[in-house]
């Protein structure tokens, strides 16, 4: 009989992972309910995957980095992953490094929990939403070229309005690479250098299920659209349809056409709000100038009254200065005497041989004083 | 006009114009001038409206690396 070879626990273990390691672990996933979903420490997550019928379940680990959906417990999913015996512990896990949601249920859950949990950090707050420029001149678009979508958006625009770049960052807008194409779509838009970066961003897409629309329920692309320093407009599929990156855009959009929409003015619209405008400049200018030709003619009128004022005024005085004029008094007979150039007002003020002027009413004489006598009755 | 003004801001200006005479007693040889600014404007915008094509620039497809 042999001797049995003694080895130790941990050698043995070891054989053991040796064997667990030639199971494939590509190609496979291994899909069943989430129990007792734990994470610790925030960076740790334990769960145990339970199969439906047997009463059989692994225990899983993984981080949370790893952890792109929301998992809850009772949900069904799909994992792969590497087994292993922790020699530590002596406990089998699997060792998770994906996991996906399977059935419209789970992804429905997993929606509505990370959309409370998005709520609750603020993120869909209306008082962080940001303006979009009136009239962008530059404007990236986030969608796939195939789809509809980006055909609806740029007919939508060329009708609305002229003279716009359009940067068109083409992604897939589901599948395994929609997220990443989406998330490097936003990196590469905002960091244009910014003569060519977009003033706003346009992330849209047509109407689909739940599943079609993964990509913009991903946490990942719902934080990029929060974290844009573009602001962004998404309009995802058709009026019923909804996503998180719906709530987080800073314009929601209804559809592609809506996107459009939203995003430029109608040129007629400002083509009409021009000629109005410039109506009502020429009408205040109208306006002013009646008001200004008004005043003028009230001056006008008020310069013309006072004139006439001032005419009747001369007319008055000329008629008092008329009725005082002392040529008018020599007219009828009386002489002014003048000696010296003044007028002589006493008899006495001259004597016998001074020269005196008299003036009367048609002309002047000079003559010699005779004599002086007292005057008497003068008439 | 500064040939470097977008539609954007040349609108705004207009805007601004237009809400002068609205508000303000409008002085007339101030008013001509700045009618006359807002008409050139006008002019500007018009022009820019009927500028009708969309240009579109495709970037090369980028994967973000984790």
């Amino acid at each position: 009989m042999n001797t049995p070879a003694i080895i130790s626990v941990s050698d043995y273990l070891g054989l053991v992972n040796h064997a667990l390691r030639t199971i494939p672990h590509e190609g496979m996933v291994i899909e069943g309910e989430v129990v007792e979903f734990k994470v610790s420490q925030g960076k740790w997550v334990n769960f145990d995957l339970k199969d439906e019928r047997a009463e059989a379940k692994i225990s899983c680990f993984m981080t949370v980095f790893a952890l792109n959906v929301p998992v809850q417990s009772g949900m069904r999913v799909q994992v792969t992953g590497t087994s292993k015996v922790f020699e530590r512990f002596g406990k089998f896990t699997l060792n998770v490094t994906a996991i996906t949601l399977v059935g419209e249920g789970a992804l429905q859950k997993a929606y509505l929990a990370l959309k409370e949990q998005l709520r609750s950090e603020g993120m869909f707050e209306s008082s962080r939403k940001r303006n979009i420029p009136r009239f962008p001149e530059r404007i990236g678009l986030i969608t796939s070229s195939e789809a509809a979508a980006y055909g609806d958006f740029l007919r939508i625009l060329q009708n609305r309005w002229g003279g716009v770049r359009v940067i068109h960052a083409p992604v897939t807008v589901q599948g395994k690479d929609a997220v990443q194409e989406i998330l490097g779509a936003f990196t590469q838009l905002n960091a244009l250098p910014l003569e060519n970066r977009p003033e706003v961003i346009v992330l849209t897409r047509g109407g689909g299920s739940l599943e079609d629309l993964h990509a913009f329920n991903s946490e990942a692309v719902v934080r990029a659209v929060f974290q844009s320093a573009i602001p962004v407009v998404v309009g995802v599929g058709h009026e019923r349809d909804e996503s998180l990156c719906d709530f987080v855009a800073d314009v929601r959009a209804s559809t592609p056409s809506n996107a459009a929409e939203r995003v430029v003015p109608d040129r007629r619209e400002i083509d009409v709000h021009l000629a109005v405008s410039v109506d009502r400049l020429a009408d205040r200018i109208d306006d002013e100038i009646q008001e200004k030709s008004r005043a003028i003619d009230r001056a006008i009128r008020a310069v013309d009254a006072f004139l006439e004022r001032c005419s009747r005024m001369v007319s008055e005085c000329e008629r008092v200065l008329k009725s005082v004029d002392p040529r008018e008094v020599l007219k009828r007979g009386y002489a002014l005497v003048r000696s010296r150039g003044k007028i002589l007002h006493s008899s006495r003020a001259v004597a016998p041989g001074d020269h005196v002027q008299i003036q009367l009413g048609d002309g002047t004489l000079n003559a010699q004083v005779a004599f002086n006598a007292v005057q008497e009755a003068l008439l | 006009m500064p040939k470097k003004q977008s539609f954007a801001e040349a609108f705004e200006e207009l805007e601004t114009i237009t809400e002068w005479f609205e508000t303000q007693n409008v002085d007339l040889d101030e008013g001509v001038k700045k009618f006359e600014r807002g008409l050139e404007l006008a002019k500007f915008l018009k022009e820019k409206l009927a500028d009708v094509e969309n240009t579109v620039m495709t970037l090369k497809k980028k994967f973000t690396e984790i």
